[in-house]
């Protein structure tokens, strides 16, 4: 949504940069650290809330095949959440994995010479479990997803005293994949047992909706570029009447290497 | 003319923003008073719980009998009481609530008669001299039969220690599996163990699955079986399946699997039933509800949720202190059986 109506109000007003371009070369570690809230109906039917910790890599390349106006970015990360629920006598712990890449079309000078966008297809692979010690034969919940859809990038090019600083905008939003999700009460000893009917399901935004947003600052410190931000993600869908609805909201910070 | 459209897409992103992050906010759908945990207890139980229509339990009705025993100046405790009251009303064993302070329960085993008593076994069969290993307890009788006494599924077996167990059995005549007072457990161990009694492959049962909120919504039984295991020690000659209301959940199951297969003959009492795989799910305040949730069929098809009647019915004789009549039967049978 929030790159629809980037390009909806910007693309207008693309221009031509006759600067020589700047092919964007940098990899960057990360780490989250914020709220999680989880609602995984499969587990439980209370929302169970708490803290979000991720450590995260991306890698921004211009491609080789016209550096000027294309560029490639791999992201991977490790996402922790520890949340309990209302009573505050139980909790969940889930642990997901997520690597993505994508190519961007880039506009330089869009607007203002300061102003960089970009954005292009994405695939993205996640997966991970939730965990709930304290349940029966519905101990875990598994995520399974593989996506394709958009991303894109915003550039502010701008100083703070005499440091370069970029303020930056970055969003990955699924738009066609595969996931998976049991049954509605299907046990995973069933599946174990080797009854793999109805487990993948085709994901669009009839019953899945996820977007991850990133706003924050790069600041260069010369050979190094320092990075804090939030990031938000939300990840929701409904299938064989199970409902998930997962987000959180993170402080990020990172560091260029 | 630029920074004027630059604002206006900043403020457009700005309310995307703002929207997006509304629609984050997941509402439960429950109050948290004590009316509002009734009713969470009694919508999960109205929406996953598979053996209404089996157990022709009118759950609207035991909605409305039991909601006006409800209100929010009401205790924990006294709310605690008048759940697990409903709650009884499925007759299920697999169903509790548990609290910081109370479960409740239906376990039909407490008042039934006992029909295990370990001391007469270990003291007049065993003579204290018995081999353990993967919580399965073994000897060799004086008749030169068998027994094991496996007493919960919970304790994991190891191949080879089942490897180096039948092998020790393996010149018995015949064998006792003694799983009285086992309360079940993981039914991949029920595998393992039936899977060194049988030659073939063979049909161990159906399992199925609530597919949605309805009470009916179930879906179609898959049929599921046992092997063989391979490269092991199994054992073929006659045996004889001890069981008692106490042999419950797992154990239920493994006994209506070994029922089936022909050179098994199950005595003692009918086993304490469960053949609903559990769930667990919770209320707002905290206090978690396990109930029956997947039904599990025997070969045949059936449900065993009320239990799986033995080949021989036998009851102990609680004033006999040094004789256990069940285990009596059991050498008798397989004496007939080996030494016509």
């Amino acid at each position: 949504m929030l790159l629809a109506i980037i390009l909806l109000f910007t693309a207008q007003w693309i221009v031509a940069d006759d600067e020589q371009p700047a092919y964007p070369s940098q990899s960057m570690f990360m780490f989250d650290v914020g709220y999680a809230s989880i609602h995984d109906s499969y587990l439980t039917p209370i929302t169970y809330d708490g803290v979000d910790l991720t450590l995260g890599y991306e890698t921004v390349r211009a491609t080789h095949f016209s550096p000027d106006k294309w560029l490639w970015q791999f992201q991977a990360s490790v996402d922790y959440n520890y949340v309990e629920n209302n009573a505050k006598n139980n909790d969940l712990n889930k642990l997901l994995g997520d690597i993505s890449f994508d190519m961007q079309r880039r506009w330089r000078g869009v607007l203002t010479p300061h102003l960089d966008l970009s954005a292009g297809p994405m695939t993205q692979l996640r997966a991970g479990i939730i965990h709930n010690a304290a349940n029966s034969n519905n101990p875990v919940s598994v995520r399974a997803h593989w996506n394709v859809g958009i991303a894109g990038m915003a550039a502010w090019n701008t100083h703070l005293g005499r440091k370069p600083v970029t303020l930056l905008y970055q969003a990955q939003l699924p738009v066609l994949g595969v996931f998976f999700a049991p049954e509605y009460d299907e046990s995973y000893y069933e599946i174990y047992l080797g009854n793999h009917r109805n487990l993948a399901h085709l994901g669009w935004w009839g019953n899945r909706f996820d977007m991850t947003n990133y706003l924050g600052a790069d600041f260069n410190m010369g050979k190094t570029v320092l990075r804090i931000g939030y990031r938000n993600r939300l990840e929701h869908w409904t299938v064989n009447n199970l409902k998930v609805h997962d987000f959180s909201h993170s402080l990020v910070l990172g560091v260029s290497l | 003319m630029i920074w004027r459209i630059s604002r206006a897409s900043a403020r457009s992103m700005l309310m995307a923003l703002v929207v997006l992050l509304a629609g984050c906010a997941q509402q439960d759908e429950w109050d948290s008073d004590q009316v509002g945990n009734f009713e969470a207890l009694w919508t999960i139980m109205d929406e996953h719980y598979s053996f209404f229509d089996y157990k022709q339990v009118d759950w609207n009705e035991v909605h409305s009998r039991y909601r006006a025993l409800v209100s929010n100046d009401m205790t924990d405790r006294e709310l605690f009481d008048v759940c697990g009251e409903m709650l009884k009303e499925l007759r299920d064993g697999h169903t509790n609530l548990i609290a910081s302070h109370d479960v409740s329960r239906y376990w039909i085993w407490e008042k039934n008669p006992v029909n295990y008593d370990e001391r007469i076994i270990d003291q007049h069969y065993l003579n204290f001299d018995y081999k353990m290993a993967s919580g399965i307890k073994y000897q060799i009788l004086p008749d030169n039969f068998g027994y094991m006494y496996y007493g919960s599924f919970s304790s994991s077996i190891g191949e080879g220690n089942l490897d180096l167990i039948l092998s020790y059995l393996s010149t018995a005549d015949g064998l006792i599996i003694d799983v009285r007072n086992n309360g079940g457990g993981l039914l991949t161990n029920v595998e393992k163990l039936v899977s060194r009694f049988i030659d073939n492959k063979m049909l161990a049962g159906y399992i199925c699955h609530k597919t949605g909120k309805g009470h009916n919504d179930l879906s179609d039984p898959y049929a599921y079986y046992f092997e063989p295991t391979p490269n092991h020690i199994h054992y073929l000659k006659p045996v004889v399946v001890l069981a008692n209301r106490g042999s419950f959940s797992a154990t239920n199951n493994f006994v209506s699997i070994m029922k089936a297969l022909d050179q098994v003959t199950v005595v003692g009492d009918t086993t304490g039933g469960g053949c609903g795989l559990p769930f667990t799910s919770e209320m707002p305040n905290g206090w978690r509800v396990r109930f029956s949730s997947c039904p599990i069929l025997d070969p045949q098809g059936r449900l065993t949720e009320f239990g799986v009647a033995p080949d021989v019915r036998v009851d102990m004789n609680e004033h006999n202190r040094s004789h256990d009549a069940i285990l009596d039967t059991a050498i008798d049978i397989l004496t007939a059986s080996t030494r016509p």
